[in-house]
């Protein structure tokens, strides 16, 4: 069973599909401002203990705002599931 | 058994022996040079060839790395306007590269790469060889765009384009002008380094006028009959240094024809005096594509997925040297092509299939202290994945409040502040 399961990851790891890794490239942009652990600076927000409920309530909030704020202009082509994904992918795969 | 007859089963046995121990060595070694490092050889400190070093840094065991560049030291272009509008002072621009103690550090200067010997020869004559050659050189200028000026004639006003120490010069005959001069700045064509900067920098030269109380003209005479952020620029000169900053467009005399020491001339024949004429060449790849037949056209042609260059194998070109599709050349957009770039080809080296790239860019701008603004675009590649598109850009407000553009500033200075503490010391 534990060798099932095992080469049942395997097997997943080696077909992430589109939208994950547009995602991961994502972030990779994320950290030119949030920097590389997502800690920030004295400018920038730092997302390391947003957590990701907080994380996913607050980009939802800045897509929603249409204040032409940089973020709320980054955000707007993210989908509610892109936000979702990302907010995974920052506090759960790291 | 006679002694000629063992001595011919001695040498006989020997002959086979070394045939059996070279044929071993011959294997032995292609097995080693199967599991050597493939050596990864990044031309350019700057910030596309060191988000590539930092990414690589990540797969230190898999790779070998060699960092190419003629000095330890980056002068950033980015923020380089505000020296010049004196919100920030010229150390506060200069770095060190950040370097780990597996990172090879070359301080050379590049004479030619040997794409088909995979080598690249320095101008002292040492050569350095690659598995895999990255190319982050900057940008390049055309020379004689204007009868009268020359890009090498040292009593000029320096461009400032090219992230050197010039910008001290530059500040010194600004220092030096009088009550009421007119300053001349002549915008260059498209493509070419950071769209919006030829009108940042006249915001800063304004700024930095205004704080000595002196009257002024700045003139910009563009090649081009509109640009990046026109009306957040118009606003904000009107607003900050009312009637003294004026545009004059393509289609209006904004392409000069001759230039002599304090006049040009435009392409309706007219003289126009200027006490500082600031003229920024028009651009295209860095020196090194062309001294080594890497590109017959200006910009490099580049496969958008990989940027590895079309015609040459196992050379990749990221960066204000590449014809990126939509995306303007810019700091910004370097450092998000690098992670394309570096994680595809850690793909190509474990043969992973590659990803599916997606770009950022975000372009700010400087009016004057506290007020900042922008554009920004997520890239995709089009359908036949041969070119970067824009999935559409979008600017700062034109009326914002002065919360709004304060923001802008602390966020932009956010962005500079994550990048070099990335990247340099």
């Amino acid at each position: 069973m534990r060798i099932l399961l095992l080469l049942f990851f395997f097997l997943n790891c080696n077909f992430i599909n589109a939208t994950d890794i547009n995602i991961m490239i994502i972030i990779e942009n994320c950290k030119s401002c949030h920097g590389e652990d997502y800690s920030g600076n004295k400018y920038i927000k730092s997302l390391k203990n947003l957590g990701k409920e907080k994380f996913i309530n607050s980009m939802k909030q800045i897509k929603s705002k249409n204040d032409h704020s940089v973020m709320s202009r980054i955000v707007k082509p993210l989908s509610d599931e892109d936000i979702q994904i990302i907010a995974e992918y920052i506090y759960e795969h790291n | 058994m006679n002694i000629i007859k063992k001595k011919r089963i001695f040498i006989n046995s020997l002959f086979k022996w070394t045939i059996f121990l070279l044929l071993q060595q011959i294997v032995i070694s292609k097995k080693l040079k199967a599991k050597s490092k493939p050596k990864i050889l990044i031309i350019g400190g700057g910030f596309g060839g060191m988000s590539c070093l930092k990414y690589f840094s990540n797969f230190k065991d898999l790779v070998d790395l060699t960092l190419v560049d003629k000095s330890d030291q980056i002068q950033t272009c980015p923020f380089s306007n505000l020296v010049i509008g004196g919100l920030l002072d010229y150390s506060q621009i200069t770095f060190n590269l950040k370097l780990d103690s597996f990172v090879k550090f070359y301080k050379n200067q590049v004479k030619k790469i040997h794409p088909h010997k995979k080598k690249v020869e320095f101008i002292d004559g040492s050569i350095l060889e690659y598995d895999f050659l990255i190319l982050s050189p900057g940008i390049g200028f055309k020379n004689q765009q204007i009868n009268g000026y020359s890009l090498q004639d040292k009593t000029n006003i320096p461009h400032c384009w090219d992230g050197t120490k010039n910008i001290k010069k530059f500040k010194s005959y600004l220092n030096s002008l009088e009550n009421k001069s007119v300053i001349i700045i002549s915008s260059p064509d498209y493509p070419y380094r950071c769209p919006p900067a030829p009108y940042e920098r006249a915001s800063m030269i304004a700024n930095f006028l205004k704080k000595r109380k002196k009257k002024f003209k700045i003139l910009i005479f563009d090649a081009k009959n509109s640009f990046t952020k026109k009306d957040i620029f118009f606003s904000e000169w009107k607003e900050n240094y009312g009637d003294s900053v004026e545009w004059i467009k393509r289609d209006k005399g904004g392409i000069l024809t001759n230039y002599e020491t304090k006049f040009v001339y435009n392409n309706q024949g007219q003289k126009i005096k200027g006490d500082f004429i600031h003229i920024i060449p028009e651009q295209k790849a860095a020196n090194i594509i062309f001294d080594s037949n890497l590109s017959y056209s200006d910009w490099c042609k580049i496969n958008p997925t990989t940027f590895e260059l079309n015609d040459f194998k196992d050379i990749y070109v990221l960066g204000d040297s590449v014809d990126a599709g939509d995306m303007p050349k810019s700091a910004f957009s370097a450092e998000s092509q690098s992670k394309v770039l570096s994680i595809n080809l850690i793909n190509r080296i474990m043969q992973k299939s590659y990803i599916d790239p997606v770009f950022l860019n975000t372009c700010y701008s400087f009016s004057a202290p506290n007020r900042a603004f922008s554009i920004s675009s997520w890239y995709k590649l089009n359908k036949t994945k041969d070119s970067i598109v824009s999935l559409g850009s979008s600017e700062s407000k034109l009326k914002a409040s002065s919360l709004e553009r304060q923001r802008e500033s602390i966020e932009a200075f956010g962005w500079y502040e994550s990048i070099t503490k990335k990247l340099y010391i």
